[in-house]
């Protein structure tokens, strides 16, 4: 090709490029939500003379013009393999593959949050318990604990993460349940721990909590592919995780209510499991306030659950040593609110977290 | 509006050039005026009133200073329309600072303006001037308004330079050519320079926010940042001077061109010849050489380079970092005109060494948050505080970081481009050249949209100037 006739089709193909985006920008239909993302996306701002006057409009639209872009997903997809293949990256805002294991890199401790946690949680006790309420802690490690050390990858000292949260909670006792978990019992899409792969925690805690559990389970698995919150944020071609639930007969026969909707529900939510995020099967995701009753318990014990999302999936297998479990997701609702729905005479409590959420705990009301 | 955004790329941009190029001739300085307009009240609607304002009065005095050029009166309106379009600079960018300044000094307690800085202000502001100065020094005034406002508002410079010369483009505002070889050779500059800024900017300035919210701090931090900062500034003002040139390209106007590669000078004298060249050309035109330049006594010589670098320094931002910054380069550059420069001669190694040692300690400078920030980064360079040589943390983003530092490193020296001259130079490397390069510039728009579609979070540098 001679340099004139290059230089014709480097202008034909700019302008091809950009009227062709252009176009496709105005006239395909724009998606209202991006599941790979778990968000709504921006939608085109409404024109007004005050809008403009303020800037509110243009930098709307800017939202809306990179939310509403044609193919957005396949552009984030190019992005994430041009930042790893081409450019080397090692993470991808945040997030990495390692050993087939999508996982966001959690660092640096926040030492801030971690305080702001254990002073939510203190206010919880000295409002509402007494000396004869048992109060006891206990963190889950996020996956980048099991990964980042083969991978390279930046991490909390979870140690040290464990070991000073267990000092600043000094009202609680601390259940290490950390040395029962590897990679293999999370999903490899996920955020979250695979019930499946649990049992062995719940019987710690159970234990720790001086009772026992029936671990008669059965397992179940989802014939829909499961992809976890970080596959959309990875934005990378991989194989979807498979879902599994377990049921016992403690499982089965118990009550669930959700205080938040006023409604009974069950313990797995199967019209959830087919949705946008199938996690939220598991007593039906984020919810503020539920109890599950065991009437078959051969024991009177309570327990009230302070929990994140991890604690939707082994709050079942905790049923069969309570005659009542609270689940209670302070995100969601203020403690000061809590009195009116609970009596916590004698119950057990346990505050039951992520380092996910301890780390960023922002969100504890 | 900021050119590496979905908006102006794929909303603003193709609209501008189609309406652009269906106009006939004699509208085409309006179309690319209102267009400058819709760009500029995109990020600062209320501001393009004092744009306008400052254009209008630029126009006014420049018909007055050409009617009385010989007179008086002529250097009276030369000297009121720089201090008026001058003022408005002091006001809203400079105030606060010298209120603080004021304050901290006589113990009053005056309070802050916090007046946000019109967008581009201080690139037009030098625009107006030089259009104003040159017309007293003997140019014909701009008789057409929409002309002159074409010419300061023109959005591919608007913002963020190159500071564009009126005379360097009086006689293109009229008559200007358009082609295909014109328009190809702009969007092959503008789609470079997009790349600069998204693909290698963007993500060095990314590695600095990641140094400065670190856990770890150590003396290869340090290093990594001072480096990531250095090429970060180059890539990012570059691009967004390659990307202005090429958009003026595609309109029909040939820019001056702002750098020159000044990573690999040998001096700091050859570094400010290749770095932010219509901005060293600019002081040296309006400021340095109307002192006397160097054609005055030797204490005379090192006072006119001092008012001209400390201006320089604050021009850049009103901090005393800035203005320690530009002081910093007027002390290396009166030694090197004094003795250094024979010395630098005798080693192309040692002199570069130098040249990009002392760069590099002077953006650690620039980019400090205040003269204490500075010191403590200096001292972090070279271990001060007791940090360790290294940590976990810096060669994480070292290993994650250092393709993009490589790239960076290579892209800011002629190889590349010689590589393509000597390849083009060539029958079968010229024909090869020539049928990858539209579909090079093809996935590099791909890729580069990929970056923005994922990415929301984009500011760009030199807005605060």
């Amino acid at each position: 090709m001679d340099r004139r006739k290059k230089n014709t089709v480097v202008c034909m193909l700019f302008a091809l490029l950009l009227s062709g985006g252009f176009v496709l920008c105005l006239f395909l239909p724009k998606p209202v939500y991006s599941d790979s993302e778990r968000r709504g996306l921006s939608p085109m701002p409404k024109l007004s003379a005050d809008s403009v006057w303020s800037g509110r409009y243009m930098s709307d639209f800017e939202n809306y013009a990179a939310d509403a872009f044609p193919f957005r997903d396949t552009f984030r997809s190019i992005k994430a393999l041009t930042a790893g293949g081409i450019f080397y990256r090692q993470d991808n805002n945040g997030i990495y593959v390692s050993d087939g294991y999508i996982a966001a890199m959690e660092y640096p401790v926040n030492e801030d949050s971690m305080n702001r946690a254990v002073e939510r949680f203190r206010y919880i006790c000295e409002k509402y318990l007494t000396d004869e309420n048992k109060v006891y802690l206990s963190v889950i490690p996020d996956k980048n604990c099991f990964l980042a050390k083969e991978s390279g990858h930046l991490s909390i000292d979870y140690a040290e993460f464990e070991r000073k949260m267990a000092k600043k909670a000094d009202f609680a006792v601390y259940i290490p349940v950390s040395d029962l978990l590897e990679k293999e019992d999370y999903y490899k899409t996920d955020t979250h721990w695979r019930q499946e792969k649990i049992a062995d925690v719940a019987d710690r805690l159970a234990q720790s909590m001086n009772t026992a559990l029936v671990q008669d389970y059965e397992t179940h698995t989802l014939t829909e592919d499961f992809y976890g919150v970080y596959y959309g944020q990875a934005a990378l071609p991989l194989m979807p995780d498979t879902l599994q639930y377990m049921t016992g007969e403690a499982i089965e026969n118990c009550m669930v209510y959700d205080w938040q909707n006023g409604v009974e529900i069950s313990v797995y939510d199967m019209e959830k499991a087919l949705g946008r995020d199938p996690y939220e099967m598991f007593l039906s995701g984020s919810l503020s306030l539920i109890t599950v009753e065991n009437k078959n318990a051969g024991t009177d014990k309570e327990l009230v659950l302070f929990r994140d999302s991890f604690g939707s999936s082994i709050a079942p297998l905790l049923v069969s040593g309570y005659s009542k479990i609270t689940l209670v997701d302070i995100r969601y609702i203020h403690p000061d609110l809590l009195g009116q729905f609970i009596d916590f005479s004698g119950c057990d409590v346990l505050f039951l977290y992520s380092t996910l959420v301890l780390n960023h705990s922002e969100t504890i009301k | 509006m900021l050119f590496s955004s979905i908006t102006f790329l794929y909303y603003f941009l193709p609209l501008t050039i189609f309406m652009y190029f269906l106009v006939p001739e004699p509208f085409k300085n309006a179309v690319l005026l209102f267009c400058s307009l819709v760009f500029y009240a995109w990020g600062e609607p209320k501001y393009v009133l004092l744009m306008g304002l400052s254009i209008l009065l630029g126009y006014g005095f420049g018909l007055l200073i050409e009617k009385y050029r010989k007179k008086k009166l002529g250097q009276i309106f030369c000297i009121i329309s720089v201090v008026t379009t001058l003022s408005f600079l002091v006001y809203f960018k400079y105030a606060d600072f010298f209120i603080y300044n004021f304050n901290a000094v006589t113990g009053f307690k005056i309070p802050l303006l916090h007046i946000a800085l019109p967008i581009g202000i201080s690139f037009y502001t030098f625009q107006i001037i030089s259009y104003t100065l040159d017309v007293y020094r003997g140019e014909a005034a701009q008789k057409n308004v929409l002309h002159l406002a074409a010419y300061v508002a023109m959005f591919p410079q608007l913002i963020a330079g190159p500071i564009v010369r009126y005379s360097d483009i009086a006689d293109q505002l009229k008559n200007r050519k358009h082609t295909w070889d014109m328009a190809a050779e702009g969007i092959r500059r503008f789609v470079i320079g997009l790349a600069k800024k998204i693909l290698i900017a963007n993500q060095l300035g990314e590695l600095c926010n990641l140094f400065r919210n670190a856990q770890e701090k150590s003396v290869l931090f340090y290093w990594m940042y001072a480096l990531a900062f250095s090429l970060h500034i180059y890539f990012d003002f570059s691009g967004y001077s390659d990307m202005a040139i090429g958009l003026g390209r595609i309109f029909g106007f040939r820019f001056q061109e702002n750098f020159q590669y000044p990573y690999i000078s040998k001096s700091i004298t050859e570094f400010w010849r290749r770095w932010h060249i219509s901005l060293g050309s600019w002081f040296r035109d309006y400021v340095y050489i109307p002192l006397g330049g160097n054609r005055v006594s030797k204490g005379r010589h090192v006072l006119n380079i001092l008012i001209v670098w400390m201006l320089t320094g604050f021009w850049h931002g009103a901090a005393w970092n800035f203005i320690v910054w530009g002081l910093l380069f007027a002390l290396f550059l009166t030694i090197e005109k004094l003795w250094l420069l024979k010395e630098l001669k005798k080693s192309r190694v040692l002199s570069r060494i130098y040249t990009l040692f002392l760069v590099m300690i002077s953006f650690v400078i620039f980019n400090a948050a205040d003269l204490g920030q500075a010191v403590t980064d200096i001292g972090g360079l070279f271990g001060a505080g007791g940090i360790p040589l290294a940590s976990a943390e810096a060669l994480y983003y070292l290993k994650s970081f250092a393709s993009v530092l490589a790239l960076g490193v290579i892209g800011a020296t002629p190889a590349v481009r010689n590589a393509v001259c000597y390849l083009s130079d060539r029958p079968v490397g010229g024909r090869i050249v020539n049928g990858v390069e539209p579909i090079a510039l093809a996935a590099l728009l791909f890729v580069m949209t990929a970056y923005l579609v994922d990415g929301s979070f984009n500011p760009f540098l030199y807005f605060r100037f």
